[in-house]
């Protein structure tokens, strides 16, 4: 196979190298994406990070350090700003009027917030996968996948059915629906919706994927999968994601960590660890309470 | 102490004097609002009947092929003229309208989009013979009689009717569809164009043909602007042409059954053009509601 190949010969290429490239041209850009998997790249290192919504500041000083491909699960009670912080290391929380990121994140040594970083090219390297499925209504099941590759440019169409079909195995969908690839994204069931955004999400080949409680919406059965399928990711992917479900976090993540907020109601992490460790024997009082369900 | 306390029975019964009149109040609000809806009617039923009986013996092959001064008169370049002026209009229209909703819609920012829908209302506001009687002393001076004043002054009234429709339907678009697609690296710019606007086509091209469909009915700029013709004008914007609403209006006053009568056949060409956009179009809503 084509794509096995470049692999190969590509197969040093890092984050850094593909971050701190300027101008990438289309083929070195698929060469690199295609290597994504290979390189051991994909430390995420957040220091000292604030988010603000105007003058509102709904996180607070965060440092926290993710190991590459493993999952790293944050948890905490509502409204302790998991889902802002993690909106932070795509640089999705910019988009929205009136919000602020200080501080700085950075992906194998280069900060993604560095102005030789485009935010654009910063959303390919960290993907992100949403609280509610969201596949594009307009698009079929396979115009879904190959969305982010057509939109951004640079593959070629013999690539990109290739990388769809390798995209709907790796999310775990491919057989559910290889014979209606041309029907809408819509007409599938809540968690095959969800396994379709994952699968959008690697289809542009990014280095770290974060997952907005991907499973809130989702039935007992489908969760189970998307649970699984985020086990086979960390294989490849560094992955970050918020949960309300300490159970979940307890069955996916290698690392947990564990937000509060404070009396501004400003979200900050209280302790990270091992996630056994974390739910069995945590450091602080707060954390024990939170996870014995004492509140929250 | 205990009040007696009725039976079940007996309140579930027995009715008392308020049941009573609360339902002759239910009757009468009944029979009121019926009769109204009815009399709301009524202007249009009598409206359509008077313009199909006095239109039918008029509407002869000849009356929607010829031209006003062939031996057997018709109105064909009323109608092709009509139609030019509502296509050009939207053609010029349709591009800067959308372009300007989806400016406000997904680029800028909130406080220029509130003047943005403010200047919008205004637009909207303007009255047709206001647009007109720009045209007619700005516009006519310098591009005389023409077909070009003319798709100036409708243009004036479809634009904002374009910007307002294509604002509104990218206002549906989920934020989650455009999250989905920024979150992917896909510039924003793209996002605009091939998510968003792609997803809100259907409801744009919605708001095109209902502008086009306005832009058929209007009268008073074209009477100032276009003029009306007796000659079969063919894409020449510069010179005057004729429409379906000057031809209504100059025949409407004229002497003579067969001008009178063809003014009525005209408003019936009109009105069944109207009617069917707008009966595709409440289709084309409905469906996509339901879909």
């Amino acid at each position: 196979m084509a794509t096995e190949k470049r692999k190969t010969e590509n197969s040093a290429t890092g984050a850094k190298d593909e971050l701190a490239q300027a101008a990438a041209r289309p083929a070195a850009q698929a060469a690199q994406r295609a290597s994504a998997s290979e390189s051991d790249s994909g430390r995420l290192t957040l220091d000292n990070v604030s988010a603000r919504y105007g003058a509102f500041r709904a996180v607070k000083d965060v440092t926290l350090a993710v190991r590459p491909k493993s999952v790293t699960a944050l948890i905490g009670p509502s409204g302790c700003g998991k889902s802002t912080l993690i909106r932070t290391i795509n640089r999705m929380h910019e988009t929205l009027p009136g919000a602020t990121v200080s501080g700085s994140i950075s992906l194998d040594g280069v900060d993604l917030y560095s102005s030789d970083v485009d935010p654009v090219r910063a959303r390919r390297v960290v993907g992100m996968v949403f609280q509610k499925p969201n596949p594009f209504p307009t698009m079929s099941i396979s115009e879904n996948v190959s969305s982010g590759l057509r939109l951004t440019g640079g593959t070629s169409k013999s690539e990109i059915a290739g990388i769809v079909e390798d995209s709907l195995r790796r999310a775990a969908l491919w057989d559910e629906v290889k014979d209606k690839l041309n029907q809408p994204g819509t007409s599938l069931s809540g968690g095959q919706q969800q396994r379709l955004c994952i699968a959008r999400t690697i289809a542009v080949k990014p280095r770290v994927v974060l997952m907005d409680e991907p499973c809130s919406a989702l039935d007992p059965v489908a969760t189970l999968k998307i649970e699984e399928l985020i086990r086979d990711l960390a294989a490849e992917y560094t992955i970050v994601i918020v949960t309300h479900n300490m159970q979940q976090a307890s069955r996916v993540s290698d690392e947990t960590a564990f937000f509060s907020m404070d009396d501004d109601r400003a979200g900050y992490l209280v302790e990270t660890g091992p996630t056994a460790e974390m739910f069995t024997n945590p450091k602080q009082a707060l954390t024990e309470g939170y996870i014995q369900g004492r509140f929250g | 102490m205990s009040t007696p306390v009725a039976s079940i029975a007996k309140l579930l019964t027995q009715p008392t004097s308020g049941e009573r009149a609360r339902q002759r109040i239910n009757g009468g609000m009944r029979v009121i609002v019926g009769v109204s809806a009815f009399l709301a009617i009524l202007p249009l039923i009598a409206l359509i009947l008077f313009v199909i009986l006095k239109a039918a013996p008029y509407l002869v092959p000849t009356f929607f092929f010829n031209n006003p001064l062939d031996k057997e008169p018709g109105v064909l370049n009323a109608i092709v003229g009509s139609l030019q002026l509502s296509g050009l209009t939207v053609l010029i229209s349709g591009p800067i309208g959308i372009a300007g909703g989806v400016y406000l819609s997904e680029f800028a920012s909130p406080r220029v989009v509130a003047t943005g829908e403010t200047v919008i209302d205004v637009m909207l506001g303007v009255p047709s013979i206001v647009a007109g009687v720009f045209a007619y002393l700005i516009l006519v001076p310098v591009l005389g009689f023409s077909g070009w004043a003319a798709v100036a002054a409708l243009s004036i009234l479809t634009l904002p009717i374009m910007m307002r429709s294509t604002q509104e339907v990218l206002r549906l678009v989920p934020q989650a569809i455009r999250e989905a697609s920024l979150a992917l690296g896909v510039p924003v710019w793209k996002t605009a164009l091939f998510v968003s606007v792609r997803t809100a086509l259907p409801g744009i091209l919605t708001g095109v043909i209902l502008a086009f469909s306005r832009a058929l009915g209007e009268t008073a700029p074209l009477l100032m602007t276009a003029r009306g013709t007796n000659a079969e004008n063919w894409l020449d914007f510069s010179t005057t042409m004729n429409a379906m609403p000057i031809v209504i209006y100059q025949y409407s006053n004229a002497a003579g059954d067969l001008l009178i009568g063809q003014a009525w056949a005209t408003a019936l060409i009109l009105m069944v053009i109207a009617l069917t956009i707008n009966v595709l179009v409440r289709g084309r809503t409905v469906n996509s509601r339901t879909a």
